[in-house]
């Protein structure tokens, strides 16, 4: 299955868009989705341990079990205010 | 409890809003807060921030927070505005008002809300320089 996924604030710098779309086998943890993103955008890498995660609106562990459709965020730590 | 939220480019109007401003008989307490954009960040001088915001997460989180809140503290209302955009220097980004019969609880939940907005809502600063 395709999971959309986009990147928020210098996350997008970091991975030279915006928006991918990544295909993932039934089953596929975010995690796992981390980890592939994190190989095809390396200088996330770097910010691995600091990456905030949500799927839709919500805020996800990394055990959370991705579905069709399902639209994933990755991002830095917010800075509102 | 009455929730209103604004996510938006437009300036803050602070004297708009306090015309628009509703409180019942029993409210005593009305806290108002501004989060304005410093001279510098860091060492370095800016001239304005830069904000982004995941939108439509932004607005969910808000909710879950304003709906905390209404668990915790007997609170009437709470307006928040927080701008995203070009913000210049000495111009507010965020505006929040909690209306509660009481002070104590007026101010523990605008504390309480923007800790709670700094660790969760997916809202972004670029500095801008000259």
């Amino acid at each position: 299955m395709i999971i959309a996924v986009q990147f928020w604030s210098y996350f997008a710098d970091f991975a030279g868009c915006k928006k991918t779309e990544i295909e993932i086998e039934n089953g596929t943890t975010l995690a796992k989705l981390h980890e592939r993103v994190c190989e095809q955008f390396p200088k996330l890498a770097e910010a691995k341990n600091s990456t905030l995660k949500a799927v839709g609106v919500n805020y996800q562990d990394d055990d959370f079990v991705l579905s069709d459709g399902d639209e994933v965020s990755f991002f830095p730590p917010v800075q509102g205010g | 409890m009455k929730m209103e939220l604004t996510i938006s480019t437009d300036a803050i109007d602070e004297a708009a809003l306090a015309k628009r401003r509703e409180m019942g008989d029993g409210m005593g307490a009305v806290i108002c807060f501004l989060g304005v954009v410093r001279g510098s960040e860091g060492d370095a001088p800016i001239t304005a921030i830069d904000y982004e915001a995941h939108e439509q997460m932004a607005r969910h989180q808000f909710g879950l927070i304003f709906d905390a809140i209404e668990k915790r503290w007997p609170v009437e209302s709470v307006r928040l505005i927080h701008r995203i955009g070009v913000v210049p220097v000495n111009e507010p980004s965020l505006w929040v008002e909690v209306v509660a019969p009481h002070r104590p609880e007026a101010f523990d939940a605008c504390q309480f809300l923007i800790d709670e907005m700094k660790k969760k809502v997916p809202i972004w600063k670029k500095p801008l320089s000259v």
